[in-house]
């Protein structure tokens, strides 16, 4: 996966767990990826990154703090 | 999220052209304190707030077309009228700026002739003429395809339908804020159609004749 690109480029945030458990989905919705980006992959304009966890200060712009356990608790 | 929150930066920036972020969660069912309908944080109101916080964008305009209502979203901008949020789904609504608006198209769907084409001709009422007056920084497409056919939010969509919105907040974003357009992935359950639907959506994206399975078999 890339890290600096030049602009007029597609960006792909992508992580292997998303395949493995993603929205709704008993995590099989998508289980066709990566694998099914490849022939977009050999593009010169297109990247793929793997997106990185967040901190809790990220959350708290939007969110009240008491959301952050809740949402760890939460059985889905 | 944390994809969603570097895709903006970054598209924001000017680092990218746009980007199209798949997730593990939902984000637009979570608002300042509640979360539900497999949304867990609001990765796209984060992601405005940390790009402004870099001093990226101000304003952002939000086309919505996951089946069901943004509720979440809609509670985190509803006073910021730096945001235009659009959202096609089961009421209609405009606020008194007209920068937060609802589409009913599930009440309008159905009704005969094409629904590709009546879902089509909805967002494009509903959204980039109002997006052209707003001026926005970036362009996000909020994309579920539970509208499918066969989805549990059904509209009776076909892939046609997902196609065109894909050129028309493309098209929308290129006319506003030269082509800064961020797509995120929301709702949708099928494994099928998620790899029938956007490996084409990137191509257009990427301007590229699209490639793999057939749409609709």
């Amino acid at each position: 996966m890339r890290d600096r690109v030049p602009g007029g480029v597609t960006g792909i945030f992508y992580h292997p767990s998303f395949s493995r458990r993603s929205y709704l989905t008993s995590g099989r919705r998508l289980a066709a990826f990566p694998g099914a980006l490849n022939s977009l992959l050999q593009s010169s304009n297109i990247a793929l990154f793997q997106c990185a966890p967040v901190s809790d200060e990220l959350i708290l712009l939007a969110h009240d703090s008491h959301l952050i356990p809740e949402v760890e608790a939460d059985p889905f | 999220m944390g994809g969603v929150v570097e895709a903006m930066g970054r598209v924001a920036a000017g680092e990218l052209r746009n980007a199209f972020c798949f997730i593990g969660a939902g984000g637009h069912h979570a608002g300042r304190n509640f979360f539900g309908g497999y949304c867990c944080f609001n990765d796209v109101v984060i992601a405005t707030r940390q790009a402004r916080r870099d001093g990226r964008l101000r304003r952002v305009a939000i086309l919505d077309t996951d089946a069901h209502h943004a509720d979440g979203t809609r509670d985190l901008v509803a006073e910021d009228s730096e945001i235009l949020h659009v959202c096609i789904c089961n009421t209609d609504y405009t606020s008194g700026d007209g920068t937060k608006v609802d589409v009913d198209a599930r009440s309008r769907c159905g009704l005969g002739g094409s629904t590709d084409q009546l879902y089509l001709d909805l967002v494009r009422g509903a959204f980039p003429a109002r997006a052209m007056l707003f001026r926005p920084d970036v362009v996000v497409w909020y994309f579920g395809f539970d509208t499918h056919r066969g989805d549990y939010g059904d509209l009776g969509l076909t892939s046609k339908a997902f196609l065109g919105l894909a050129s028309l907040s493309h098209d929308t974003a290129r006319e506003v804020c030269n082509g800064r357009l961020l797509v995120v992935l929301g709702g949708g359950s099928l494994a099928d159609l998620a790899s029938r639907l956007i490996p084409p959506i990137i191509a257009r994206l990427a301007e590229q004749p699209p490639s793999g399975k057939p749409l609709d078999p």
